[in-house]
């Protein structure tokens, strides 16, 4: 899997391509307009990561240019910005989402593997974690064949425990992923949510993949 | 007191007592001079005596007549000097005392020594006086009369471009784009004035513009660097084999990232809703956007055992930007779950018109009014910005809805009134 990081700010970038290397991604990291043309022309990747704001170009160029070259590489737009003009009109544009600065790597890495999934169509719509098994097209959950009933918001989370599994995913980042960010500075609830999820996959056969760390996040992993 | 009654605290009185001491400095000169003319008069009844005895060599007739009475004492003095003197006589025709002007002086007629004596009424001198002052007394009154009704009917037109020029001053509003518009008038002072309300209106007009833009800029090159923290900070969790004491430090870290992130955000968008950022699209439906956010939280009030009761008017609906809308009932139902009890009340009530969302809680210790203002908060807790509430307020106010907060015992009262 190819990613391509437009970022003109270096100690961002290395912290994306850091994260997304750790998730057996190949990251390419191109610091301003010129260099990611060039690097779009000569690859083809998975998925962008696109800053738009950049200091020689604007960023939804690109986008226009990937049109142009009917390339279908998946974009998610990054934008310190927050405008929801910027964001309609990058996905008019044809990206495929848009975050906003400051945003927590391991939504972001979500975001790309939820890019991806929709990209490639062949049979990759199943992700499979040891006897775990999730039909993102159903949004369906089997352990062992045997179908695991769970609610919208757990099923998300489980998505979300997958897509960044062996990593700490702070209860700050789990209830943003969840409720955005408008729940203010209390995370509590998501307790309930992890609580019942962990049980309904346990009940299912399941170990219990899900691990609480210091109190601080959780972690999803077999060991 | 208004200025025209100052004004006329001193003017009138003055004005008053400048006739007044006028008059009287008038009746006496006046006075004197008529008086001088009397004296000449009968200086001249004097010569005509001289001569008609120097010619006729006898003494004139006596006469008594009303207004002239000549007379002629015999006198041994050989020499007497001629005298004016003022001298009250009883009229019995009119039963008063009447002021006379006599001349005394020596005449010698065949050797025998006269003093002839002639008076002149001063009568009609006295009733010119009297005429004089009463015109002046006149003329007071009617000054204070003029002076009044000009105060009752110029005046108010006089001040007109004052009290226009006042009242566009007091509706000037910072956030508005509109610059005041004040009346033309050729008063100096006057245009004195317009000029100064409109350069300082201008000047408070673009530091404040320069002031909301600097916030915006400052908060959009926060969002980078705090990105950095955020992101480093979550790669640092990530880190093999953290001891606790490490993990701990990392969340303390991260939390304060967290705030400051909000924090910034927060700002961020209440510069956007006072620059007008948000475009109103279109009539939504507010009804349904409430039930929409009320089960939206339903998570964190069931976690604190709050029992929200609702009673919303269906399709009740609003010229409004659909995002503002959220953020707005986001912002007042999420401030009704956190100071709020465990085990608490949350009632909702929309109707055409308005908006109440109570909540039971402690007495606020601030003033309602101020929990509008920014950074302004009752709970001490860091999930707490104290921008909530000013959030809420400035939707407000960009849409003109009014805004109430009370405290009835036991309870938080927030009132919205919708204006359609």
């Amino acid at each position: 899997m190819k990613i391509l990081i437009v970022e003109d700010e270096t100690a961002l970038s290395e912290s994306i391509a850091e994260y997304l290397s750790k998730q057996e991604y190949h990251c390419d990291v191109a610091g301003n307009f010129h260099g990611a043309i060039e690097k779009i022309e000569y690859n083809d990747y998975d998925c962008i990561l696109l800053d738009i704001t950049l200091p020689d170009g604007d960023g939804l160029k690109i986008l226009e240019q990937l049109k142009e070259d009917k390339k279908t590489d998946g974009v998610l737009i990054i934008s310190a910005k927050n405008s929801l003009d910027d964001k309609i009109k990058g996905l008019d544009l044809g990206a495929d989402d848009y975050l906003s600065k400051p945003f927590h790597l391991s939504e972001l890495n979500a975001r790309v593997a939820a890019i991806i999934r929709r990209k490639n169509f062949d049979g990759k719509s199943i992700i499979q974690f040891e006897n775990l098994c999730i039909d993102t097209q159903k949004k369906s959950v089997t352990v062992e064949k045997t179908p695991v009933e769970l609610t919208k918001k757990e099923y998300e989370l489980l998505l979300y425990f997958v897509a960044n599994k062996k990593r700490l995913l702070s209860k700050e980042a789990i209830a943003e992923h969840l409720w955005g960010n408008e729940m203010g500075g209390n995370f509590d609830f998501i307790y309930t949510h992890i609580k019942n999820l962990r049980k309904k996959l346990m009940d299912a056969g399941n170990a219990d993949y899900i691990k609480s760390v210091y109190g601080m996040g959780y972690k999803f992993s077999s060991q | 007191m208004k200025l025209i009654a100052k004004y006329n605290r001193v003017n009138i009185p003055m004005t008053i007592a400048v006739l007044l001491i006028s008059s009287i400095a008038y009746y006496f000169i006046l006075h004197h001079v008529l008086l001088r003319q009397v004296d000449k008069d009968l200086r001249i009844e004097k010569q005509e005596i001289i001569h008609h005895i120097q010619i006729n060599g006898s003494l004139p007739e006596t006469s008594n007549y009303k207004d002239q009475q000549i007379s002629f004492q015999p006198t041994n003095a050989a020499s007497f000097k001629e005298k004016f003197s003022t001298q009250l006589v009883y009229n019995k025709n009119e039963d008063e005392e009447e002021p006379y002007r006599k001349i005394d002086f020596l005449v010698t007629q065949n050797g025998t020594n006269y003093i002839a004596t002639v008076k002149k009424s001063e009568q009609e001198t006295e009733d010119i006086v009297r005429l004089i002052l009463m015109i002046t007394f006149l003329v007071i009154a009617f000054l204070l009369l003029a002076l009044f009704i000009t105060n009752r009917f110029l005046l108010g037109k006089l001040w007109k471009p004052f009290n226009h020029t006042l009242n566009q001053l007091k509706q000037f509003n910072l956030s508005s784009k509109n610059d005041i518009t004040l009346d033309s008038t050729n008063v100096d002072e006057f245009i004195e004035l317009n000029d100064t309300a409109i350069s300082l209106t201008q000047k408070v007009k673009s530091d404040y513009e320069s002031l909301k833009s600097f916030t915006g800029n400052a908060s959009h090159e926060i969002q980078t660097p705090l990105a950095i923290i955020k992101n480093k900070i979550e790669l640092l969790s990530q880190s093999e084999h953290l001891e606790e004491s490490q993990v701990k430090i990392i969340q303390s870290l991260n939390d304060a990232a967290s705030r400051l992130s909000r924090l910034n955000q927060s700002l961020l968008l209440l510069t956007k809703i006072e620059n007008r950022q948000f475009e109103d699209k279109e009539k939504i439906n507010l009804s349904a956007v409430l039930e929409k956010r009320i089960e939206n939280f339903q998570e964190p009030a069931v976690l604190k055992n709050i029992t929200v009761e609702k009673n919303i008017v269906e399709g009740v609906s609003i010229q409004m930007n659909d995002s503002l809308a959220d953020i707005l009932l986001s912002n007042i139902i999420l401030n009704a779950i956190k100071h709020n009890f465990p085990g608490g009340r949350i009632r909702i009530d929309l109707t055409e018109n308005s908006l109440v969302v109570s909540n039971s809680g402690d007495e606020p210790k601030v003033k309602t009014i101020e929990l509008f203002e920014r950074f302004k908060k009752e709970s001490t807790s860091p999930e707490s910005l104290g921008l909530g509430l000013s959030i809420v307020k400035t939707i407000c106010d960009s849409y003109g809805f009014d805004i109430s907060y009370q405290y009835e015992p036991g309870y938080h009262i927030l009132t919205v009134f919708l204006k359609n």
